[in-house]
Protein backbone atom coordinates (compact mmCIF):
# COMPACT_ATOMS: atom_id res chain seq x y z
CA UNK A 1 0.00 0.00 0.00
CA UNK A 2 1.77 3.50 -1.10
CA UNK A 3 2.13 5.76 2.24
CA UNK A 4 1.64 9.24 1.35
CA UNK A 5 2.27 10.77 4.75
CA UNK A 6 5.04 9.31 7.54
CA UNK A 7 5.40 10.47 10.70
CA UNK A 8 7.98 9.21 12.78
CA UNK A 9 8.55 9.33 16.65
CA UNK A 10 6.48 12.58 16.35
CA UNK A 11 6.20 15.34 19.65
CA UNK A 12 4.87 17.91 19.55
CA UNK A 13 4.87 20.37 22.80
CA UNK A 14 3.25 23.52 23.28
CA UNK A 15 5.76 25.00 26.35
CA UNK A 16 5.73 21.93 28.84
CA UNK A 17 2.51 20.24 27.46
CA UNK A 18 3.31 17.39 25.34
CA UNK A 19 0.16 17.42 23.06
CA UNK A 20 1.31 14.77 20.84
CA UNK A 21 3.94 12.03 22.17
CA UNK A 22 5.91 9.81 19.72
CA UNK A 23 3.51 9.10 17.17
CA UNK A 24 4.77 6.88 14.03
CA UNK A 25 2.11 6.39 11.42
CA UNK A 26 1.57 5.83 7.83
CA UNK A 27 -0.98 7.37 6.34
CA UNK A 28 -2.23 5.54 3.01
CA UNK A 29 -2.13 7.12 -0.45
CA UNK A 30 -5.82 7.83 -1.74
CA UNK A 31 -7.37 6.75 1.62
CA UNK A 32 -9.64 8.09 4.12
CA UNK A 33 -8.06 8.43 7.23
CA UNK A 34 -10.22 9.46 10.75
CA UNK A 35 -8.73 10.18 13.60
CA UNK A 36 -10.70 10.29 16.75
CA UNK A 37 -10.29 10.00 20.37
CA UNK A 38 -11.98 12.21 23.25
CA UNK A 39 -11.38 16.16 22.94
CA UNK A 40 -7.72 17.83 23.96
CA UNK A 41 -6.17 14.14 23.19
CA UNK A 42 -4.12 16.04 20.17
CA UNK A 43 -6.23 15.50 17.17
CA UNK A 44 -5.83 18.83 15.88
CA UNK A 45 -2.44 19.17 17.30
CA UNK A 46 -1.56 16.11 14.89
CA UNK A 47 -3.51 17.02 11.97
CA UNK A 48 -1.83 20.60 11.61
CA UNK A 49 1.75 18.88 11.68
CA UNK A 50 1.04 17.43 8.23
CA UNK A 51 1.04 20.91 6.87
CA UNK A 52 2.78 22.88 9.54
CA UNK A 53 0.20 24.82 10.64
CA UNK A 54 1.48 24.36 14.43
CA UNK A 55 4.68 26.44 12.97
CA UNK A 56 2.50 29.11 14.03
CA UNK A 57 2.32 28.67 17.23
CA UNK A 58 4.99 30.65 20.01
CA UNK A 59 6.02 27.99 22.13
CA UNK A 60 5.71 25.22 19.87
CA UNK A 61 8.03 22.34 20.09
CA UNK A 62 8.76 19.87 17.51
CA UNK A 63 10.77 16.62 17.36
CA UNK A 64 10.89 13.97 15.10
CA UNK A 65 9.89 13.95 11.36
CA UNK A 66 6.72 14.53 8.72
CA UNK A 67 7.79 12.34 5.87
CA UNK A 68 5.30 13.50 2.76
CA UNK A 69 6.32 11.46 -0.12
CA UNK A 70 9.66 10.55 1.15
CA UNK A 71 10.60 14.16 2.09
CA UNK A 72 10.33 15.38 5.65
CA UNK A 73 8.24 18.44 5.65
CA UNK A 74 10.81 19.67 8.81
CA UNK A 75 13.43 19.45 6.81
CA UNK A 76 15.92 22.69 6.44
CA UNK A 77 15.42 22.82 2.83
CA UNK A 78 11.75 22.22 2.43
CA UNK A 79 9.39 24.61 0.67
CA UNK A 80 6.64 25.62 3.14
CA UNK A 81 4.84 26.91 -0.09
CA UNK A 82 4.75 23.54 -1.95
CA UNK A 83 3.80 21.68 1.13
CA UNK A 84 0.65 24.44 1.69
CA UNK A 85 0.06 23.53 -2.10
CA UNK A 86 0.11 19.53 -1.87
CA UNK A 87 -1.40 19.95 1.56
CA UNK A 88 -4.90 21.38 1.95
CA UNK A 89 -7.09 21.48 4.85
CA UNK A 90 -10.51 22.54 5.94
CA UNK A 91 -11.55 23.92 9.18
CA UNK A 92 -14.73 22.96 11.58
CA UNK A 93 -16.59 26.38 11.04
CA UNK A 94 -16.61 27.31 7.24
CA UNK A 95 -14.27 30.12 6.21
CA UNK A 96 -15.16 31.01 2.85
CA UNK A 97 -13.31 34.62 2.48
CA UNK A 98 -15.91 38.18 2.08
CA UNK A 99 -16.07 37.83 -1.60
CA UNK A 100 -18.30 36.07 -4.85
CA UNK A 101 -18.62 32.41 -4.61
CA UNK A 102 -16.44 32.64 -8.49
CA UNK A 103 -13.23 35.07 -6.21
CA UNK A 104 -13.36 32.57 -3.51
CA UNK A 105 -12.71 29.24 -5.87
CA UNK A 106 -10.37 31.50 -8.09
CA UNK A 107 -8.59 32.62 -4.84
CA UNK A 108 -5.75 30.09 -5.09
CA UNK A 109 -5.10 29.38 -8.51
CA UNK A 110 -4.75 33.71 -8.94
CA UNK A 111 -1.96 33.52 -6.35
CA UNK A 112 -0.30 30.94 -8.54
CA UNK A 113 -0.28 33.05 -11.50
CA UNK A 114 -3.35 32.25 -13.84
CA UNK A 115 -5.03 35.28 -14.67
CA UNK A 116 -6.67 34.28 -17.77
CA UNK A 117 -10.43 34.29 -17.10
CA UNK A 118 -11.68 31.15 -19.96
CA UNK A 119 -8.43 29.03 -17.67
CA UNK A 120 -9.96 30.28 -14.17
CA UNK A 121 -13.69 29.63 -15.69
CA UNK A 122 -12.79 26.80 -15.91
CA UNK A 123 -10.94 25.92 -12.79
CA UNK A 124 -14.04 27.30 -11.16
CA UNK A 125 -16.15 25.10 -13.00
CA UNK A 126 -14.34 21.95 -12.38
CA UNK A 127 -13.83 22.21 -8.65
CA UNK A 128 -17.12 23.30 -8.13
CA UNK A 129 -18.43 20.39 -9.33
CA UNK A 130 -15.79 18.20 -8.00
CA UNK A 131 -17.52 19.71 -4.69
CA UNK A 132 -20.97 18.78 -5.33
CA UNK A 133 -22.02 22.37 -5.46
CA UNK A 134 -22.13 23.61 -9.02
CA UNK A 135 -25.55 22.55 -9.96
CA UNK A 136 -26.58 24.62 -6.74
CA UNK A 137 -24.37 27.89 -7.48
CA UNK A 138 -24.00 27.75 -11.32
CA UNK A 139 -26.45 30.94 -11.61
CA UNK A 140 -24.89 33.01 -9.07
CA UNK A 141 -21.23 32.91 -8.96
CA UNK A 142 -20.99 36.78 -8.73
CA UNK A 143 -23.09 36.98 -5.52
CA UNK A 144 -21.18 36.72 -2.06
CA UNK A 145 -19.70 33.51 -0.42
CA UNK A 146 -21.49 34.30 2.66
CA UNK A 147 -24.99 34.48 1.30
CA UNK A 148 -24.59 30.45 1.28
CA UNK A 149 -25.87 28.16 3.43
CA UNK A 150 -23.20 26.56 5.98
CA UNK A 151 -23.23 23.32 4.27
CA UNK A 152 -22.76 24.92 1.00
CA UNK A 153 -19.94 27.14 2.33
CA UNK A 154 -18.41 24.57 3.96
CA UNK A 155 -18.28 22.41 0.25
CA UNK A 156 -17.52 26.03 -1.45
CA UNK A 157 -14.48 25.25 1.13
CA UNK A 158 -13.60 22.03 -0.38
CA UNK A 159 -13.75 23.75 -3.63
CA UNK A 160 -11.56 26.52 -2.92
CA UNK A 161 -9.12 23.63 -1.82
CA UNK A 162 -9.67 21.76 -4.51
CA UNK A 163 -8.65 24.48 -6.81
CA UNK A 164 -5.19 24.49 -6.16
CA UNK A 165 -4.38 20.79 -7.12
CA UNK A 166 -3.34 19.11 -3.77
CA UNK A 167 -2.76 16.15 -3.07
CA UNK A 168 -3.92 15.39 0.70
CA UNK A 169 -6.92 17.26 2.03
CA UNK A 170 -7.00 17.49 5.73
CA UNK A 171 -10.18 18.24 7.76
CA UNK A 172 -10.73 19.33 11.52
CA UNK A 173 -13.91 18.01 12.13
CA UNK A 174 -15.85 19.69 9.09
CA UNK A 175 -18.92 18.49 10.17
CA UNK A 176 -19.73 19.95 13.42
CA UNK A 177 -21.20 23.03 12.14
CA UNK A 178 -23.79 21.37 9.67
CA UNK A 179 -27.28 19.78 9.77
CA UNK A 180 -27.15 16.10 8.83
CA UNK A 181 -28.41 16.62 5.58
CA UNK A 182 -25.26 18.79 4.48
CA UNK A 183 -23.92 16.09 6.96
CA UNK A 184 -24.56 13.34 4.28
CA UNK A 185 -23.28 15.44 1.31
CA UNK A 186 -20.13 15.91 3.05
CA UNK A 187 -19.08 12.74 4.13
CA UNK A 188 -20.86 11.25 0.59
CA UNK A 189 -17.71 13.95 -1.18
CA UNK A 190 -15.07 12.79 1.42
CA UNK A 191 -15.88 9.00 0.03
CA UNK A 192 -15.99 10.29 -4.05
CA UNK A 193 -12.55 12.52 -3.35
CA UNK A 194 -10.71 9.61 -1.82
CA UNK A 195 -10.62 8.23 -5.49
CA UNK A 196 -8.35 11.14 -6.41
CA UNK A 197 -6.83 12.24 -3.22
CA UNK A 198 -5.30 11.10 0.13
CA UNK A 199 -8.09 12.55 2.80
CA UNK A 200 -7.24 12.55 6.75
CA UNK A 201 -10.46 13.78 8.84
CA UNK A 202 -10.57 14.31 12.44
CA UNK A 203 -13.88 13.88 13.56
CA UNK A 204 -16.18 13.52 17.05
CA UNK A 205 -18.39 11.28 15.38
CA UNK A 206 -18.02 7.47 15.57
CA UNK A 207 -20.54 6.67 13.16
CA UNK A 208 -18.80 9.29 10.93
CA UNK A 209 -15.26 7.98 11.00
CA UNK A 210 -16.76 4.47 10.89
CA UNK A 211 -19.04 5.75 7.76
CA UNK A 212 -16.27 7.35 5.72
CA UNK A 213 -12.72 6.20 6.64
CA UNK A 214 -11.09 2.90 5.19
CA UNK A 215 -8.58 3.12 8.08
CA UNK A 216 -8.96 4.86 12.17
CA UNK A 217 -6.62 6.16 14.22
CA UNK A 218 -7.76 6.43 18.17
CA UNK A 219 -5.24 8.94 19.95
CA UNK A 220 -5.56 9.41 23.67
CA UNK A 221 -3.51 11.94 25.97
CA UNK A 222 -1.31 12.48 22.89
CA UNK A 223 -0.57 8.93 22.32
CA UNK A 224 -1.58 6.72 19.23
CA UNK A 225 -2.93 3.91 21.08
CA UNK A 226 -4.53 1.95 18.13
CA UNK A 227 -4.29 2.33 14.37
CA UNK A 228 -5.58 -0.46 11.77
CA UNK A 229 -8.40 -0.57 9.18
CA UNK A 230 -11.49 1.08 10.07
CA UNK A 231 -13.75 -2.21 9.64
CA UNK A 232 -11.27 -3.96 12.11
CA UNK A 233 -11.02 -1.48 15.33
CA UNK A 234 -14.71 -0.96 15.05
CA UNK A 235 -15.37 -4.59 15.27
CA UNK A 236 -12.79 -5.96 17.18
CA UNK A 237 -10.52 -3.09 18.72
CA UNK A 238 -7.03 -4.80 20.28
CA UNK A 239 -6.71 -1.85 23.13
CA UNK A 240 -9.02 -1.53 25.96
CA UNK A 241 -8.91 1.96 25.85
CA UNK A 242 -10.36 2.13 21.88
CA UNK A 243 -12.92 -0.32 23.28
CA UNK A 244 -14.48 2.07 26.04
CA UNK A 245 -14.49 4.98 23.77
CA UNK A 246 -15.65 3.66 21.20
CA UNK A 247 -18.37 2.10 23.09
CA UNK A 248 -18.61 5.14 25.81
CA UNK A 249 -17.71 3.48 28.65
CA UNK A 250 -14.83 6.21 28.95
CA UNK A 251 -14.47 7.80 32.30
CA UNK B 1 -21.99 4.23 34.07
CA UNK B 2 -25.18 3.37 32.91
CA UNK B 3 -25.55 3.97 29.33
CA UNK B 4 -29.04 3.82 27.09
CA UNK B 5 -27.60 1.15 25.25
CA UNK B 6 -26.97 -1.06 28.56
CA UNK B 7 -30.78 -1.71 29.20
CA UNK B 8 -31.74 -2.85 25.84
CA UNK B 9 -28.66 -5.64 25.89
CA UNK B 10 -29.75 -6.68 29.51
CA UNK B 11 -33.22 -7.23 28.12
CA UNK B 12 -31.89 -9.06 25.52
CA UNK B 13 -29.76 -11.23 27.85
CA UNK B 14 -32.56 -11.89 29.40
CA UNK B 15 -34.81 -12.88 26.80
CA UNK B 16 -31.79 -14.92 25.35
CA UNK B 17 -31.06 -17.09 28.71
CA UNK B 18 -34.88 -17.38 28.87
CA UNK B 19 -34.93 -19.07 25.53
CA UNK B 20 -32.21 -21.13 26.67
CA UNK B 21 -33.95 -22.57 29.83
CA UNK B 22 -36.86 -23.25 27.55
CA UNK B 23 -34.18 -24.89 24.82
CA UNK B 24 -32.78 -27.22 27.28
CA UNK B 25 -36.05 -28.50 28.23
CA UNK B 26 -36.90 -29.27 25.17
CA UNK B 27 -34.14 -30.84 24.17
CA UNK B 28 -33.59 -33.02 27.48
CA UNK B 29 -36.98 -34.50 27.71
CA UNK B 30 -37.27 -34.95 23.99
CA UNK B 31 -34.22 -37.67 24.22
CA UNK B 32 -34.87 -38.81 27.84
CA UNK B 33 -38.49 -39.77 26.86
CA UNK B 34 -37.21 -41.45 23.37
CA UNK B 35 -35.48 -43.50 25.86
CA UNK B 36 -38.24 -44.59 28.41
CA UNK B 37 -40.49 -44.34 25.55
CA UNK B 38 -42.91 -41.95 27.32
CA UNK B 39 -44.89 -39.47 24.40
CA UNK B 40 -44.09 -36.09 25.29
CA UNK B 41 -44.74 -34.75 21.72
CA UNK B 42 -47.40 -32.21 22.75
CA UNK B 43 -44.93 -30.35 25.61
CA UNK B 44 -42.42 -30.86 23.05
CA UNK B 45 -44.41 -28.97 20.57
CA UNK B 46 -45.36 -26.30 23.09
CA UNK B 47 -41.47 -25.54 23.90
CA UNK B 48 -40.59 -25.58 20.10
CA UNK B 49 -43.62 -22.88 19.22
CA UNK B 50 -42.34 -20.45 22.27
CA UNK B 51 -38.74 -20.77 20.82
CA UNK B 52 -40.13 -19.84 17.26
CA UNK B 53 -41.88 -16.49 19.14
CA UNK B 54 -39.11 -16.13 21.02
CA UNK B 55 -36.66 -16.04 18.41
CA UNK B 56 -38.71 -13.46 16.24
CA UNK B 57 -38.40 -11.28 19.43
CA UNK B 58 -34.98 -11.52 19.94
CA UNK B 59 -34.48 -10.05 16.37
CA UNK B 60 -37.00 -7.73 16.55
CA UNK B 61 -35.17 -5.95 19.86
CA UNK B 62 -31.55 -7.14 18.29
CA UNK B 63 -32.28 -5.02 15.23
CA UNK B 64 -34.33 -2.27 17.30
CA UNK B 65 -31.20 -1.68 19.18
CA UNK B 66 -28.29 -1.33 16.09
CA UNK B 67 -31.29 1.44 14.79
CA UNK B 68 -31.19 3.36 17.77
CA UNK B 69 -27.80 3.18 19.15
CA UNK B 70 -25.39 2.17 16.16
CA UNK B 71 -23.57 -0.39 18.25
CA UNK B 72 -19.69 -0.70 17.84
CA UNK B 73 -16.96 -3.10 19.65
CA UNK B 74 -17.94 -5.42 21.85
CA UNK B 75 -21.49 -4.81 21.93
CA UNK B 76 -21.92 -4.93 17.86
CA UNK B 77 -20.38 -8.44 18.40
CA UNK B 78 -22.50 -9.40 21.29
CA UNK B 79 -25.81 -8.19 19.40
CA UNK B 80 -24.70 -10.25 16.11
CA UNK B 81 -24.02 -13.24 17.89
CA UNK B 82 -26.96 -13.27 20.11
CA UNK B 83 -28.89 -13.05 17.01
CA UNK B 84 -27.46 -16.01 15.54
CA UNK B 85 -27.28 -17.67 19.01
CA UNK B 86 -30.88 -17.21 19.41
CA UNK B 87 -31.41 -19.24 15.78
CA UNK B 88 -29.22 -21.77 17.88
CA UNK B 89 -31.64 -22.36 20.64
CA UNK B 90 -35.13 -22.24 18.06
CA UNK B 91 -33.29 -25.25 16.39
CA UNK B 92 -32.15 -27.21 19.67
CA UNK B 93 -35.95 -26.90 20.02
CA UNK B 94 -37.19 -27.96 16.31
CA UNK B 95 -34.97 -30.63 16.69
CA UNK B 96 -36.09 -31.90 20.08
CA UNK B 97 -39.91 -31.52 18.04
CA UNK B 98 -38.35 -33.82 15.48
CA UNK B 99 -37.49 -36.36 17.81
CA UNK B 100 -40.68 -36.14 19.82
CA UNK B 101 -42.15 -36.61 16.67
CA UNK B 102 -40.33 -39.41 15.31
CA UNK B 103 -41.23 -41.54 18.83
CA UNK B 104 -44.70 -41.01 18.27
CA UNK B 105 -44.94 -41.66 14.92
CA UNK B 106 -42.51 -44.70 14.47
CA UNK B 107 -41.21 -46.28 17.32
CA UNK B 108 -41.63 -49.75 17.98
CA UNK B 109 -39.36 -51.15 20.68
CA UNK B 110 -40.53 -53.86 21.29
CA UNK B 111 -39.79 -55.25 17.50
CA UNK B 112 -36.06 -54.01 17.89
CA UNK B 113 -32.67 -55.10 18.47
CA UNK B 114 -30.44 -53.44 20.52
CA UNK B 115 -31.76 -50.24 19.39
CA UNK B 116 -30.88 -47.92 21.88
CA UNK B 117 -27.25 -48.02 22.84
CA UNK B 118 -26.16 -45.39 20.37
CA UNK B 119 -29.03 -43.33 20.57
CA UNK B 120 -28.70 -43.53 24.88
CA UNK B 121 -24.50 -42.40 24.69
CA UNK B 122 -25.23 -39.53 22.32
CA UNK B 123 -28.43 -38.16 24.07
CA UNK B 124 -26.31 -37.85 27.17
CA UNK B 125 -23.87 -36.10 25.20
CA UNK B 126 -26.05 -34.13 23.44
CA UNK B 127 -28.19 -32.95 26.73
CA UNK B 128 -24.77 -31.97 28.13
CA UNK B 129 -23.58 -30.00 24.95
CA UNK B 130 -26.50 -28.30 25.44
CA UNK B 131 -26.15 -27.24 29.15
CA UNK B 132 -22.41 -26.35 28.08
CA UNK B 133 -23.48 -23.49 25.63
CA UNK B 134 -26.15 -22.22 27.50
CA UNK B 135 -23.69 -21.72 30.67
CA UNK B 136 -20.72 -20.81 28.39
CA UNK B 137 -23.55 -17.99 27.14
CA UNK B 138 -24.49 -16.98 30.50
CA UNK B 139 -21.15 -15.96 31.23
CA UNK B 140 -19.85 -15.58 27.98
CA UNK B 141 -17.58 -18.07 28.90
CA UNK B 142 -14.52 -18.68 25.75
CA UNK B 143 -12.80 -21.51 27.41
CA UNK B 144 -15.89 -23.39 28.27
CA UNK B 145 -17.22 -22.82 24.95
CA UNK B 146 -13.79 -24.23 23.21
CA UNK B 147 -14.35 -27.88 25.38
CA UNK B 148 -17.77 -28.33 23.09
CA UNK B 149 -15.23 -29.32 20.53
CA UNK B 150 -13.98 -32.57 22.01
CA UNK B 151 -17.80 -33.77 22.56
CA UNK B 152 -18.70 -32.30 19.54
CA UNK B 153 -15.91 -34.96 17.98
CA UNK B 154 -17.45 -37.63 19.91
CA UNK B 155 -21.06 -37.51 18.79
CA UNK B 156 -19.51 -36.80 15.37
CA UNK B 157 -17.87 -40.65 15.85
CA UNK B 158 -21.09 -41.96 17.17
CA UNK B 159 -22.93 -40.68 14.67
CA UNK B 160 -20.67 -42.04 11.82
CA UNK B 161 -20.26 -45.73 13.50
CA UNK B 162 -24.28 -46.05 13.48
CA UNK B 163 -24.14 -44.86 9.32
CA UNK B 164 -21.64 -47.71 9.00
CA UNK B 165 -23.17 -49.90 11.08
CA UNK B 166 -26.71 -49.54 10.33
CA UNK B 167 -25.85 -50.36 6.70
CA UNK B 168 -25.41 -54.09 8.11
CA UNK B 169 -27.70 -54.26 11.19
CA UNK B 170 -30.71 -57.30 10.51
CA UNK B 171 -33.34 -55.39 11.68
CA UNK B 172 -36.14 -54.06 10.52
CA UNK B 173 -36.17 -50.89 8.36
CA UNK B 174 -38.70 -49.35 11.06
CA UNK B 175 -36.32 -49.27 13.25
CA UNK B 176 -33.80 -48.73 11.37
CA UNK B 177 -35.23 -45.10 10.05
CA UNK B 178 -36.18 -44.44 12.91
CA UNK B 179 -33.08 -44.89 14.97
CA UNK B 180 -31.47 -42.82 12.04
CA UNK B 181 -33.33 -40.12 12.22
CA UNK B 182 -32.86 -39.44 15.59
CA UNK B 183 -28.99 -40.04 15.48
CA UNK B 184 -29.05 -37.36 12.75
CA UNK B 185 -31.29 -35.34 14.91
CA UNK B 186 -28.96 -35.43 17.80
CA UNK B 187 -25.84 -34.58 15.15
CA UNK B 188 -27.62 -31.59 14.30
CA UNK B 189 -27.91 -30.42 18.18
CA UNK B 190 -24.93 -30.97 18.49
CA UNK B 191 -23.59 -29.20 15.42
CA UNK B 192 -25.70 -26.28 16.62
CA UNK B 193 -24.24 -26.64 20.42
CA UNK B 194 -21.01 -25.72 18.61
CA UNK B 195 -22.13 -22.93 16.73
CA UNK B 196 -22.56 -20.90 19.64
CA UNK B 197 -19.62 -21.75 21.17
CA UNK B 198 -18.18 -20.62 18.28
CA UNK B 199 -20.51 -17.53 18.63
CA UNK B 200 -19.38 -16.66 22.54
CA UNK B 201 -15.73 -17.12 21.32
CA UNK B 202 -16.27 -14.14 19.05
CA UNK B 203 -18.05 -11.92 21.85
CA UNK B 204 -15.19 -12.80 24.31
CA UNK B 205 -12.41 -12.48 21.73
CA UNK B 206 -13.34 -11.34 18.42
CA UNK B 207 -11.91 -14.41 16.61
CA UNK B 208 -13.72 -15.88 14.33
CA UNK B 209 -13.68 -19.64 14.85
CA UNK B 210 -14.64 -22.67 13.11
CA UNK B 211 -15.06 -25.39 15.82
CA UNK B 212 -15.46 -28.19 13.58
N1 LIG C 1 -1.66 26.76 20.75
C1 LIG C 1 -1.62 26.04 21.86
N2 LIG C 1 -1.00 26.45 22.94
C2 LIG C 1 -0.92 25.71 24.07
N3 LIG C 1 -1.48 24.50 24.19
C3 LIG C 1 -2.14 24.01 23.14
C4 LIG C 1 -2.25 24.74 21.91
N4 LIG C 1 -2.97 23.99 21.04
C5 LIG C 1 -3.28 22.86 21.68
N5 LIG C 1 -2.79 22.85 22.93
C6 LIG C 1 -2.93 21.77 23.92
O1 LIG C 1 -2.56 20.55 23.29
C7 LIG C 1 -3.44 19.51 23.65
C8 LIG C 1 -4.09 18.93 22.41
O2 LIG C 1 -4.94 19.89 21.81
P1 LIG C 1 -5.69 19.66 20.44
O3 LIG C 1 -6.33 20.93 20.05
O4 LIG C 1 -4.77 19.03 19.47
O5 LIG C 1 -6.78 18.57 20.89
P2 LIG C 1 -8.01 17.96 20.06
O6 LIG C 1 -7.90 16.49 20.18
O7 LIG C 1 -8.06 18.54 18.70
O8 LIG C 1 -9.27 18.44 20.91
P3 LIG C 1 -10.76 18.82 20.43
O9 LIG C 1 -11.42 17.52 20.17
O10 LIG C 1 -11.35 19.50 21.61
O11 LIG C 1 -10.65 19.70 19.22
C9 LIG C 1 -4.41 20.11 24.64
O12 LIG C 1 -3.95 19.84 25.93
C10 LIG C 1 -4.37 21.58 24.34
O13 LIG C 1 -4.66 22.34 25.49
MG1 LIG D 1 -9.48 19.81 17.69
Amino acid sequence: MPVKIETKDLTVSFGDVDAIKNVSMEIFTNRVTAIIGPSGCGKSTLIKSFNRMNDLVSNVKITGQVLLDGENIYGTNYDVVTLRKKVGMIFQKPNPFPKSIYDNVAYGPRIHGIHKKEILDKIVEENLKKAALWHEVSDRLNSSAMDLSGGQQQRLCIARALAVEPEVILMDEPCSALDPIATAKIEGLIRTLSRDYTIVVVTHNMQQAARVSDYTAFLYLGKLIEYGLTKDVFENPQNDLTEKYLTGKFG
Amino acid sequence: MNRLLDTGLERLTAMLLQMGKVAEEAVRISIESFMTGVDVYERVEQLSDTLVRMNVDVEDKAFELIAKYQPVASDLRIIKSYIKISNDLERYGRYAWDISFIHKRLANFEKCEDPLAIIEEMGEKVISMVQVSIEALKTHNSELARKLIETENEVDALYFRHLDHSTEMPMSSRCLITNTLVVRYLERIADHATYIGESIIYIATGEKVVLR
